[in-house]
């Protein structure tokens, strides 16, 4: 009685709550428990005094998942490793019922210490089987790669040693792929070294194989004989002991249909991305492929997020997005050590993911920081899949490690505050016990197209904080979409059920392939524009199901369905949506080429007729000014295009920096060009030119020639950084005019003519943009009157410039208001786009441009020209773009605080911006401390600093210090609707992967409407900023209504014409007419126009 | 001893706070010491370099020197004898000399340090006990004169070029086969490149003592420096147990960081002149030296450490010399670690060497030269008791232990040991700490 009262309440309580529970919305990912599963698998990892974190540095790497239908009866099964205990498999049941039959099967595996797992039918009798990875012969860890030999009948027998791939060594991973086109499958084992990880060795030592180094084993299946021989010599790629190899995938990244490698490397060797010769070797082109890698690249996985048939790449790093967590964890390089692994031949790497995306011809830009996917803490696996059947693949990251040790107060108190008489063991093990733990949920970003990744973890339910290691998806219960599972340390693996909407359709397609590979590995599978690669290896340690998955949207009309088999045969095949497709090689498919880009005929890159090469000095700004996002050292090249000899033919100056004359190419009527000797150039090759202008100073009726001088390394009153004058004979002979400017010293960055005062001779503006070792400061811009005769010396009537003009990146004289004189436009870092109106005289007001209030930028150029054909000339303004981890608004601007905190006669300049919410420093405590060191006064540790809430906690009453605020961080057009109002455009997503360094406005298709021709990339920042890379030369075709499209233009960027461009001016070579572009530190690029 | 002080501090506690206890105090000799060492402690774990570190021991224990001198007519002034030290205030009220040195010592330490918790809470518990009894005005007073003796020394110590030199250029790191560079596993930059621009206490000038050239580089093998270099790698494998002892007792580096794979940690020690500060401590206490004893050791040992360290860093970032572990890397073997973890400056001279040469020198000005001692200084950070003849003993076994440690060439050594004890020797002979007439009658 009382007893069944009790469950009356209970059952009226568990109605309440379920009430309530029901008002939260129901989450598409479920996470199932075991009791409804069947899989209580947990990774139990047991620190002991004889194997712990610090006596294996990979101590919490975790395990891994494999999936696939081990008994083929259509059912996913599920393979989990284990570090230190059995291996697990479990048979899919359905309805995600799972029973383990690791005993019965013979999985659980000999090794104590287990590592990966792929599954893969090396012997090619349509088994799949199970190969093991693990740390053999090191310490305690006793054990060897494992290969388990499916034998249909539930069972697999190890066979490892008779196939020769009982490896021992320290393995992470392995990937079945047939590298030689012969038909079997061979295998990519990624092995990582333990010793030295922070030592730098110089690079070259990648070369020196190692018996712990990375293996290729070739298989004989095609050879008739079940087993693998060592390939890796033959094929050329790295096996030493420099590479911390975390992640592996293999994929055809230049659309070749051979499949070519891609290593992730932890620590300070690069990832390598291997190309495949076509001839059973490889050859490594990372860093002619991709810019930037991640610095502690963990696992890795490469598919076609874009839908655009190229394969991308995702990295993962440790970077926490959380700031709290942020500000107490070890994070970028210093600049220092960045430089120095520079020096021992390491490339450019940053504590972050990296999204690679493939522009289509197997050359990369990083996307992570536009789609804000480059932080999602301490991770392991990503993943892409469609999580809801749109047709848009999304990206899912685990993360989280047992034991923290990226934390500082760790590194710098905790690990220092042992006793000093314990043993070595007590103090081994007090600093494990004192090593943070932090459990984070996993991250999932939803793909909504265009480069944007919506971060829902949460709202998918995808939230559960967890230390996640290997993962895997599939289709575990048949029901169309993709499920999730996770392998985790101390924590029971998380299986996860999709319920994504049935809006949504879908398709599965299993390939039945040759003989030798019965599940088509290698195949290209397209539907609906969208590219899947059967290559399973994926995420950390883990591999996929071989049943390929699409998500097919709304659509319900029959789907075409193509593959192209690793021996290039095209297959098609019709097929209804919501089912899966069994697709059988024919044998009959006839080969063709797929790799075709819809490309732009109208530009073309051609060979520059200038033998010229920008040539930059060796110099670091950030030795002076620590703190400042980026130098100001590598400002050049200049360029200026004009006729100087009179006969009718466009003629070159282009800048040297420092200890480089600049040089002046006359142009030949057949087109080619003649370096002119110009005796004063080579006598003043010790300033840096970073802007040139062709006018008639002299009004004698030719083009003398006006170089800005920067640098940033000399004093302003020094001579060589003074712009300088030179007078032309009217034959090309240039001679210096040292009288004619007064001395205009500083960073130079922009010089503009016109005549403003309407005495019919050129008048100049010269803007300024840093001051040198106080950034952020007023530069002294200068307005230079000509008395007529080009003696800016002798100014008869001074104008003075506003005193609080700013960084200037560029300025042009223009109309803007129709008035009949000519106005100045200018705009820089920190700034504005701003205006100053002449009032007819060259007398110049600053006059507010209703709809410029809100364009605080980081602004690096300007192109004022009428984009809409209506009369009124527009503004086009190039920005640092959307590519950065500065992100701006009007509700929270990225800010530069300009003070001397610790009144030591130096400008501090210290740029906040907004994380999650809350403003933070962007330095981290460590660098600040290093430009105001009172700054570690304010915090006793770095968890106390971790809890900053404000500027001022930081810098004190910021109410008398100088602040500049940004809020417009995209490349927009503003369109001029007469009366002094502009409405933005924002340029398309395409043009904000990169600053904008210089606008060509052309008609490039001939429909009397302007295109754009975007030239980019900026490697000054510092390395905790990260070096703008992502892609140089962009193209837009105008609409006709100041909006613009962007024009495919995969052929203009390619690794010969990478790099960071500054100036692009247009050419007529000959009749032809050409944009001439120029890099920093390279040759000129020319780009045909028509 | 203690335990009497405790109870009198029990006993006193009914008088805390009042006016009409005693106007005069007695402040051990071992309250000074205790002070020293809690300074020493805050600046271990603030983690400063040896150049700063020797600032921040220079500036306290001259304002304990000078207040306990004022009242002391065996003792002189430094004012006149330090470069642009002017005489300190004198008290307006009765005072306890005692307290307001130590007071302008704490004070001080405190501002030059960055964990000032630390050195707060010591003085409030410290002063909770010393107060006890004690006329709470006169108590106040003393405080008050401390406090502006410190802010008199703070004003001249502001103008010793530090701040600015926190403005100046980072050492560039450049392809000069010979020039020094980040040294692993920190690779940190090179710690105070313009620290010969800091004003010295009682030399001319920082280059008043530049050292004898480093041998030339060269990496022909038949080359003297190449020899040099052969000794560092040779020597380094080849240690016996003593020699390993030498080199870890002499370590004395201020964060060594210590990196299993991803995780870091740290090691954190005194510097070089915190253990020469130990070994004040050591021999004040040994000779039961009283407050102001101890206090004309401390002044004249940290001027004279500190004035080493100007001397020998101007030397350092004079010659630029690339250290040895980067030469053993790359061009003899690529695996080589030296026992000690290289410090972030260039190699000569050896800073050890130059500034426990000169500090011996100033212990021995004032201790004697067959002055044995048992050295505990490094028990505290798990290192044995290392026992001394003299005060030169240690030092020539403190310069000796760099080629041990393998971070240093022998000239470093050799020509940084006569840089120092030709800095001390000047030291010695040009400041005058006592007046020899009062001196020589009491001694």
């Amino acid at each position: 009685m009382k007893f069944k009262q009790i469950l009356a309440v209970l059952s009226v309580g568990c109605l309440m709550l379920s009430c309530k529970q029901e008002v939260e919305e129901p989450k598409q990912f479920t996470l199932l428990k075991n009791d409804r599963t069947g899989i209580d698998f947990k990774n139990e990892v047991t620190s002991t005094s004889e194997f712990n974190i610090l006596e294996f540095l990979y101590f919490y790497n975790g395990g891994g998942v494999s999936i696939g239908d081990i008994n083929n009866d259509g059912l996913e099964d599920i393979f989990f490793t284990s570090n230190q205990s059995a291996n697990k498999l479990y048979l899919n049941k359905g309805n995600f019922q799972f029973e383990d039959i690791t005993d019965e099967a013979g999985v659980a595996g000999s090794s104590n210490w287990s590592t990966g797992s792929t599954m893969a039918d090396v012997n090619g009798d349509g088994w799949l089987d199970i190969y093991v990875s693990a740390v053999g012969d090191y310490k305690v860890a006793k054990g060897k790669n494992e290969l388990f030999i499916n034998q249909g009948d539930g069972t697999f027998l190890e066979s490892g040693e008779s196939y020769g791939l009982d490896y021992i060594g320290f393995s992470t991973q392995a990937a079945f792929f047939d590298y030689d086109k012969d038909g079997d499958l061979d295998m990519y084992l990624l092995n990582h070294a333990v010793k030295n990880a922070e030592v730098f060795k110089p690079s070259v030592n990648r070369k020196k194989a190692d018996p712990d180094g990375d293996k290729i084993f070739e298989s004989l299946l095609a050879q008739g004989e079940k087993r693998f021989i060592d390939a890796t010599s033959k094929t050329g790629i790295y096996s030493s002991n420099l590479g911390f190899g975390l992640g592996l995938a293999i994929s055809d990244i230049n659309n070749d249909n051979w499949p070519d490698i891609y290593i992730s490397n932890d620590f300070t060797e690069n990832d390598y991305l291997y190309i495949n010769n076509q001839d059973g070797t490889f050859s490594e082109e990372l860093e002619q492929r991709i810019q930037h890698t991640s610095r502690y690249s963990m696992g890795n996985v490469i598919a076609d997020i874009n839908n655009d048939q190229s394969m991308d790449i995702v990295t993962t790093d440790m970077l926490p997005s959380d700031p709290k967590i942020w500000r107490k964890s070890l994070g970028e390089d210093k600049s220092e050590v960045f430089q120095t692994k520079k020096r021992f031949g390491y490339n450019d790497q940053y504590v972050r993911n990296t999204l690679q995306m493939n522009l289509g011809n197997g050359q990369f830009g990083d996307i992570s920081l536009i789609t804000e996917s480059f932080a999602t803490d301490w991770s392991w696996s990503p993943l892409i899949f469609d999580m809801d059947n749109d047709g848009l693949q999304d990206l899912h990251i685990s993360n989280g490690i047992y034991k923290r040790p990226n934390d500082l107060d760790f590194i710098n108190y905790v690990t220092s505050n042992t006793e000093a008489n314990n043993s070595a063991k007590e103090i081994q093990a007090q600093q494990i016990r004192d090593l943070p733990t932090l459990k984070i949920p996993n991250y999932a970003g939803i793909n909504k197209g265009s480069m944007s990744l919506v971060e829902s973890a949460k709202k998918l339910g995808l939230d559960q904080p967890s230390y996640s290691n290997g993962s895997a998806y599939a289709d575990l219960d048949n029901d169309g979409d993709l499920d999730l599972v996770l392998n985790n340390t101390n924590q029971e693996a998380f299986i996860y059920e999709n319920k994504a909407d049935s809006v949504n359709g879908f398709l599965k397609v299993q390939l039945k392939g040759p003989e030798l590979n019965p599940f088509g590995v290698g195949a290209k599978v397209y539907v609906n524009g969208q590219l899947r690669e059967n290559h399973n290896t994926r995420g950390f340690q883990s591999s996929v199901s071989y049943r390929l998955h699409f998500g097919l949207g709304a659509t319900n009309q029959p789907i075409n369905v193509k593959v192209q088999w690793p021996n290039g045969a095209i297959q098609n095949v019709e097929a209804d949506g919501n089912q899966l497709v069994v697709i059988n090689y024919s044998g009959s498919g006839k080969s063709e080429n797929l790799e075709e880009v819809e490309a732009s005929k109208i530009l073309r890159l051609e060979e520059s007729p200038l033998d010229y090469t920008h040539r930059e000095n060796d110099f670091n700004d950030f030795d002076n000014e620590y703190l400042i996002p980026r130098k100001y050292s590598t400002e050049g090249p200049a360029l200026a295009i004009g006729d100087v000899n009179g006969d009718g033919l466009d003629d070159a100056y282009v800048g040297g920096a420092i200890n480089q004359p600049g040089q002046l190419w006359i142009q030949n009527v057949d087109g080619t060009f003649k370096k002119r000797i110009t005796p004063n150039f080579d006598q003043l090759a010790r300033a840096e030119d970073t802007d040139a202008a062709f006018f008639d100073a002299d009004k004698d009726g030719d083009l003398d020639l006006y170089v800005v001088s920067g640098g940033n390394e000399y004093a302003t009153t020094q001579i060589f950084s003074f712009d300088r004058l030179f007078l032309n004979d009217g034959q090309g002979n240039f001679r210096f005019s040292p009288g004619a400017l007064r001395q205009i010293g500083g960073q130079g960055k922009v010089v503009t003519h016109a005549d403003i005062d309407n005495d019919g001779d050129q008048d100049l503006f010269v803007g300024l943009n840093t001051v040198a070792r106080a950034y952020g400061t007023q530069p002294t811009h200068h307005l230079l009157i000509n008395p007529g005769n080009g003696n800016y010396v002798s100014q008869p009537n001074q104008i003075s410039l506003k005193k609080d003009m700013g960084m200037i990146n560029d300025a042009q004289w223009t109309d803007l208001d129709n008035d009949g004189d000519l106005d100045l436009l200018f705009t820089g870092e920190w700034n504005g786009i701003r205006f100053l109106e002449n009032k007819g005289n060259g007398q110049l007001e600053e006059v507010g441009l209703s709809g410029l209030e809100f364009a605080s930028g980081l602004w690096y150029s300007l192109e004022v020209v009428d984009v809409n054909n209506d009369g009124f000339l527009d503004v086009i303004a190039g920005n640092i773009g959307l590519n950065t981890k500065l992100k701006a608004s009007t509700d929270e601007p990225v800010r530069l605080y300009l003070g001397d905190f610790d009144k030591n006669g130096q400008t501090d300049p210290i740029v906040f911006h907004y994380q999650e919410g809350k403003e933070t420093p962007f330095a981290s405590r460590d660098e600040l401390i290093k430009q105001v060191s009172i700054f570690k006064k304010l915090h006793s540790n770095y968890l106390d600093y971790s809890g900053l809430s404000s500027a001022e906690e930081l810098l004190g009453n910021t109410a008398d210090i100088d602040v500049k605020e940004v809020n417009k961080l995209s490349s927009t057009v503003f369109i001029n609707k007469g009366d002094k109002t502009f409405e933005s455009i924002k340029l398309p997503i395409e043009a904000q992967l990169s600053n904008i360094s210089d606008i060509v406005a052309e008609d490039i298709n001939g429909d009397d409407v302007l295109d754009l021709v975007l030239l980019g990339n900026d490697f000054s920042y510092r390395n905790d900023y990260g070096k703008i890379d992502a892609k140089p030369i962009t193209t837009l075709l105008g609409n006709g209504d100041g909006s613009f499209n962007y024009l495919n233009d995969t052929h203009l960027n390619t690794a010969e014409s990478w790099g960071e461009y500054r100036k692009g001016e247009v050419i007529t070579i000959g009749d032809q007419r050409f944009i001439l572009a120029l890099r920093n530190n390279d040759t000129p690029s020319l780009i045909s126009l028509n | 001893m203690k335990r009497n002080f405790l109870i009198l501090s029990l006993f006193s506690l009914l008088f805390v706070a009042c006016d009409s206890g005693e106007k005069s105090i007695t402040i051990p000799a071992d309250v000074y010491h205790q002070s020293m060492d809690k300074l020493s402690d805050v600046i271990v774990h603030d983690i400063f370099s040896p150049p700063v570190a020797s600032r921040i021991y220079a500036y306290p224990s001259i304002a304990m020197y000078e207040i306990l001198a004022q009242n002391n007519a065996e003792y002189k002034t430094l004012s006149g004898q330090l470069t642009e030290l002017e005489s300190i205030p004198t008290p307006e009220e009765e005072v306890s000399y005692e307290l307001a040195a130590l007071e302008a010592f704490l004070i001080l330490g405190q501002k030059l340090i960055f964990s000032e918790d630390r050195i707060e809470s010591y003085k409030t518990e410290l002063y909770t006990e010393l107060q006890t009894g004690v006329n709470k005005s006169y108590f106040n007073a003393s405080l008050v004169y401390g406090q502006q003796v410190a802010d008199h020394i703070w004003a001249w110590a502001d103008k010793d070029n530090y701040k600015q030199t926190r403005t100046y250029p980072k050492f560039t790191v450049t392809d000069d086969p010979t020039r020094w560079q980040p040294t692993p596993p920190g690779y940190f930059e090179a710690i105070e490149p313009h620290w010969t621009q800091i004003r010295p206490f009682a030399i001319d000038s920082s280059t008043q003592f530049v050292p004898e050239r480093p041998t030339a580089f060269d990496m022909n093998p038949k080359s003297q420096f190449y020899k040099e270099l052969m000794e560092v790698y040779t020597v380094g494998n080849t240690l016996n147990e003593e020699q390993k002892e030498i080199a870890s007792f002499w370590d004395c580096n201020p964060y060594v960081m210590n990196q299993t794979g991803h995780i870091m940690g740290s090691t954190k020690k005194i510097t070089p002149g915190g253990h020469w500060i130990g070994i004040i401590k050591i021999a004040c206490q040994k000779t039961e030296s009283n407050p102001m004893k101890s206090a004309e050791a401390y002044a004249l040992t940290s001027i004279a450490l500190a004035d080493a360290f100007i001397s020998c860093w101007d030397e350092k970032f004079r010659s630029n010399l690339i250290r040895p572990e980067t030469l053993i890397n790359e061009h003899i073997d690529e695996e080589w670690v030296p026992l000690l973890q290289t410090p972030p400056f260039p190699e000569y001279t050896s800073g050890h060497s130059v500034i426990s040469n000169a500090a011996a020198v100033a212990l021995t000005s004032i201790f004697g030269d067959d002055f044995a001692f048992d050295d505990t200084t490094e028990e505290k950070y798990g290192l044995p008791v290392r026992s001394f003849t003299s005060f030169v003993d240690a030092s020539e076994e403190a310069a000796i232990s760099r080629l041990y440690g393998g971070i240093h060439y022998m000239p470093a050594i050799e020509n940084g040991v006569t840089q120092g004890r030709a800095l001390g020797n000047y030291l010695v002979n040009k400041i005058e700490l006592r007046n020899e007439s009062l001196a020589q009658s009491k001694d």
